[in-house]
């Protein structure tokens, strides 16, 4: 049935199109076993992060001391080891250093044994916090020290109790970033709590219970639902880390949903790639197996042999693949050194390198079917005869393809691991290689209409359509590839700059509240220099268009409109604001004066569904105003420098009741000592110490950063290869044309001028449609999947378009040059011997 | 409408009257934005998130539910819902004059919380709640002044001290006293909201309960003055 002397001597013979072929198949494997590995563990690592920060793999806290219901079931699966868990309380309180007058407000954690669940307390002594926390012993953070004057091993007065000063915090791992704090940090040991008396009835306690399950989420899950069954509702709130920061995790879901993509793309790629390559080899033996064909043999022995031997390559570059992705994934580390997490283990399990080889051959047989079912339509008569092969599509071709498009989906959909999104993503992709071979016809149409003056443009245009030519083909695989390579970088870049670009490293801080109006230039005195106040005035909204606000109809994007909002006045745009709706921010009427108008930021626009021209009544403290929307701003920046949903003229509000804010960008070592002076001139000005929020956030987009860059180069990388690929596959016909050419009389120079334009011709007709059809898809994604806003890039988009011809035509070239420059009395001879 | 006209038509025959006793105080005939309904006087409800009502419906914070009360008594007084939540004392003191521009005849005062909860000095809370009810009994504006306790949390030092701000300042100042604003509410899980802090509506309907014999006796010694 096989006739394996055959298939080997196929197989040496077309060995440059064989390697490009396996070549396909490992490239696709390659990324996507290194994809999926390195994905899996970065994502167990960046979640660690999120348990990190949450303290637990579920946390139940509440403002009341928790129910027993919940305590009960928490400590019998303690009792049974199924889980760790610790208690912690946090409470602000007021503290004294022995001696002195001064006292300091700071946020206490009094916390259980076991603390911490996950990462670790980092102490300035560099010892673990089991070794130094102990009943009387407390840490503290750096600022306490400088704002009592106290130092290590003094003691202080917290609640009845006195206790020592052990060391210093400098880390603490589960400090919610999201969450501000009014003082300077203390952990203190539980054995502590009943001295200290300052936990009873009346007190402002949150109550939490970490829970570490040390299982896969989905016996983390269960035992939330069953935490959740016998919890109070309306008083204890239990989260899990994945749960418990909605905006972090929306953007890890976008993240891996993205690198889940590429991966995909670039699989698809492949798979093209290999189908153009092994379309290119049958081409070219076409008269050989017309021979063969006319000496007996049938269709089905020859779709046998080299179904057989595309089996073999596609497994050889499927173990390639899977070999060279875990390879990879192993120098991962290393390359990046220092910027992805410590301690990142790399674990492979056997599942992953049989799934990758299993889709690898999968994917190989799909992508190749097509070709190889073509054989039957060579025939005999072949020999003598440059006859256009039929493409009558036979009876098994629809269902095949069906079969294969099912698998296909099923593929695409693990690897998104959604329904939904995977069956938009297969028919978006299938409606993109439909339209790009539409718009290819039609363009390609066009040109064979083009009247040309030059007779090498004309040449190298009629070169395009020469009998059994693979134009179209080369150019849909060019466009996808393209398309594909640049959707990935406008998605990346873009969500780059909506999530990760939005953290500066000179984002303020440190925000001063409740700065009074008689105290502005004091305190800008005593900062030092120039610092920009914001003033606040606290309103609420009313009525838009005569319309109430309600309650229940206005929670919209996470906020309510019936809170209490902070009003401003000023005259200008922030820095990292833009107009959306509106010529201007404020108008003026026809006598040059500036009527009341409020300008509104896009965010709460949504809410209130509100347009310019709305009128908006507002309850300022008892005293109601209405203004008319005169503009929508929106931000271009980051979401930590302060925002205002309303801004009023100025001489509307500078007289109505405010307070100030500032918001500054200190050294964090210069923090504390500001913070004491600032407190002492003025005691009612109160402080929100961002540094280490934004150190952390940095910390964590850094990081991201890396790997999105990593992975989407990658796969730019392949993309690259396997274009490249496909224009060296298609070569021999055109050598053969440039032989004519010189026998005809046209020199070296003529060869390479008709050359050159037609990998012009290819390339630019490929990549313009490919700039075209990127932005759309892109474009697309980032509103309708992303959510994020869009910016086309054009420069780069021009780019690609220039290095995608100067790549075609230099690989064009490249690859024919000893041909095109030798006598083409030698070429003659040579393939005659055929 | 009408009732505008009788009160015009009152007023124009009175008026001679009262002169002629050397009384020149007429009822000032007050009326809300609209135009619809007029009152005998003005309430100003002056403070932080116990005023503002953090966390309920408008109709459910003690402003409105006072007003409902008042209004089911007989007694049309407009209370005007003045609270900012998140306030400090410093930023009422800061704002009292705009308060003032609503021409209040009554004011309650419930500040200080915030005051405490941030751990600021008791002697300063106190320095600008003196200040303000100063400002007040200047302006002849009868003050209903509500006193606080602080979270216990923060030690017995501080709560103590924070204590002693309100009833220091009722006696030097002779206004009148509602010892505890959150008196049968505070630390009640039924009675608050998640939060543990703010009133829920049955919360603030205890509050206007305790409240209103304080906000009556204010309207009695209004009604007594004014004549």
């Amino acid at each position: 049935m096989l006739h394996l002397r055959f298939i080997f001597r196929e197989l040496i013979l077309s060995a440059k199109q064989a390697s490009i072929f396996v070549l396909c198949v490992a490239l696709s494997l390659a990324t996507m076993v290194a994809l999926n590995t390195f994905r899996k563990n970065v994502s167990h690592s960046i979640l660690g992060d999120a348990r990190s920060l949450l303290g637990a793999d579920i946390r139940i806290h509440s403002h009341y001391p928790i129910s027993r219901g919940i305590d009960k079931m928490v400590s019998d699966l303690e009792n049974h080891h199924d889980i760790e868990a610790t208690k912690t309380y946090e409470l602000y309180s007021v503290i004294r250093p022995l001696s002195g007058m001064r006292t300091l407000f700071c946020r206490l954690k009094v916390v259980g044994p076991r603390y911490p669940l996950y990462g670790k307390v980092e102490l300035r002594s560099g010892r673990p916090l089991s070794q130094v926390l102990s009943p009387g012993k407390i840490l503290v953070e750096p600022e306490v020290l400088g704002r009592l004057g106290v130092k290590i091993g003094d003691r202080v007065h917290i609640g009845e109790a006195t206790l020592t000063i052990a060391d210093v915090i400098t880390h603490e791992p589960d400090h919610p970033v999201n969450i501000f704090s009014l003082g300077p940090g203390i952990i203190i040991s539980a054995a502590d709590l009943k001295r200290l008396q300052l936990i009873t009835k009346g007190s402002r306690v949150e109550y939490s219970i970490l829970i570490k399950v040390g299982r896969n989420d989905a016996a983390i899950n269960k035992l939330a639902d069953r935490l959740k069954q016998v919890s109070q509702p309306a008083q204890e709130r239990i989260t899990t880390y994945k749960t418990s920061n909605s905006g972090m995790k929306r953007f890890f879901d976008n993240l891996f949903f993205f690198l889940s993509l590429i991966s995909i793309f670039t699989l698809f790629l492949a798979g093209i790639g290999m189908q153009s390559s092994l379309s290119a080899l049958l081409r070219e033996k076409q008269k050989t197996l017309a021979i063969i064909k006319s000496m007996g043999a049938d269709s089905g022995f020859l779709f046998r042999q080299y179904f057989a031997l595309v089996l073999c390559l596609g497994a050889i570059g499927s173990m390639a693949g899977v070999a060279a992705g875990l390879i990879l994934q192993h120098f991962l580390p290393k390359v990046f050194q220092g910027l992805l997490p410590q301690g990142l283990t790399l674990t492979v399990s056997v599942f992953d390198i049989v799934e990758g080889l299993a889709i690898g051959l999968l994917v190989v047989v799909f992508f190749t079917f097509l070709p190889l079912y073509d054989l039957r339509n060579i025939r005999p008569v072949a020999i003598f005869r440059h006859d256009r092969t039929g493409t009558g599509r036979g009876i098994l071709f629809y269902p095949v393809l069906a079969g294969g498009f099912l698998l296909l989906t099923v593929l695409v959909v693990r690897q998104l691991q959604d329904l939904k999104i995977g069956l938009y993503f297969m028919i978006g992709t299938t409606a993109l290689i439909v339209v790009i071979s539409l718009l290819t016809r039609v363009l390609l149409a066009a040109i064979a209409r083009l009247q040309v003056a030059s007779l090498g443009m004309r040449q190298a245009m009629k070169s395009l359509f020469r009998p059994g030519n693979a134009t179209r083909s080369i150019i849909v695989t060019l466009t996808s590839a393209l398309s594909v390579l640049l959707t990935i970088f406008l998605i990346q870049t873009n969500l780059s700059a909506t999530y990760i670009e939005s953290y500066p490293p000179d984002a303020p801080n440190l925000f001063f509240l409740d700065i009074q109006p008689d105290q502005k230039t004091a305190f800008a005195n005593e900062i030092g220099g120039k610092v920009e106040l914001f003033p606040v005035i606290r309103a609420r909204l009313v009525a838009i268009n005569d319309r109430p606000v309600k309650q229940q109809t206005s929670r919209r994007r996470g906020d309510s409109l019936t809170r209490e909002f902070n009003l401003t006045y000023r005259e200008t745009l922030l820095s990292d604001e833009a107009i959306q709706e509106g010529k201007t921010l404020f108008t003026k009427d026809a006598s040059g004066k500036t009527p009341l108008q409020v300008s509104i930021l896009d965010t709460v626009a949504e809410m209130g569904d509100m347009h310019v021209n709305d009128i908006l009544k507002f309850n300022i403290q008892g005293v109601p105003m209405k203004a008319r929307v005169s503009s929508i701003r929106t931000r271009t920046k980051s979401r930590l420098y302060p925002f205002f949903y309303f801004v009023f003229p100025t001489e509307y509000l500078q007289h109505a009741p405010q307070t100030f804010f500032a918001a500054l960008h200190i050294h964090k070592k210069a923090i504390a000592s500001l913070e004491s002076r600032i407190a002492t001139a003025f005691p009612n000005i109160s402080f929100i110490n961002m540094a280490d929020t934004a150190a952390e956030l940095g910390r964590l987009t850094q990081k991201l950063i890396t790997i999105v860059n990593f992975f989407a180069g990658f796969s730019i990388l392949a993309g690259a290869l396997i274009m490249v690929g496909s224009i060296f596959a298609t070569r021999l016909a055109r050598v053969r044309e440039a032989v004519y050419y010189k026998v005809l009389g046209g020199g070296t120079r003529f060869v390479l001028a008709v050359f050159i334009y037609e990998h012009l011709l290819l390339s630019l007709l490929s990549s313009i449609l490919a700039v075209v059809l990127a932005q759309a898809g892109s474009w697309g994604l980032c509103r309708y999947l992303f959510d994020i806003s869009y910016s086309p890039h054009l420069v780069v988009s021009c780019t690609l378009v220039l290095i995608t011809s100067i790549l075609v035509i230099a690989v064009g070239i490249v690859s024919s040059i000893g041909i095109i420059r030798q006598k083409p009395a030698a070429i003659l001879r040579e393939q005659n011997g055929e | 409408m009408r009732q505008a006209k009788t009160h015009c038509l009152l007023a124009a025959l009175l008026l001679p009257v009262f002169m002629l006793c050397g009384f020149i105080r007429p009822i000032d005939a007050r009326t809300s934005e609209q135009g619809k309904k007029t009152f005998q006087g003005t309430i100003v409800a002056v403070g932080d998130s116990l005023t503002a009502g953090y966390g309920v419906a408008e109709k459910d914070n003690y402003p409105s539910q006072l007003q409902k009360r008042l209004l089911a008594k007989g007694l049309d007084y407009e209370v005007i819902n003045s609270g900012v939540s998140g306030e400090t004392s410093s930023g009422t003191l800061s704002r009292i004059n705009w308060v003032l521009s609503l021409k209040p005849d009554i004011i309650i005062l419930e500040i200080g919380a915030n005051d405490g909860l941030r751990g600021i000095d008791p002697n300063l809370t106190r320095e600008n709640i003196l200040k303000i009810i100063a400002l007040l009994q200047k302006k002849k504006i009868i003050t209903v002044f509500a006193g606080m306790r602080m979270v216990s949390n923060l030690g017995l030092r501080y709560t103590h001290a924070f204590h002693r701000i309100y009833l220091d300042v009722a006696k030097d100042t002779g206004v009148i006293f509602m010892p505890f604003f959150l008196e049968g509410v505070a630390t009640n899980p039924a009675l608050n909201t998640s939060d543990g802090i703010h009133p829920n509506r049955k919360g603030y309907k205890i509050i206007v309960d305790n409240l209103l014999p304080y906000v009556l006796k204010a309207i009695d010694l209004r009604e007594k003055t004014s004549e």
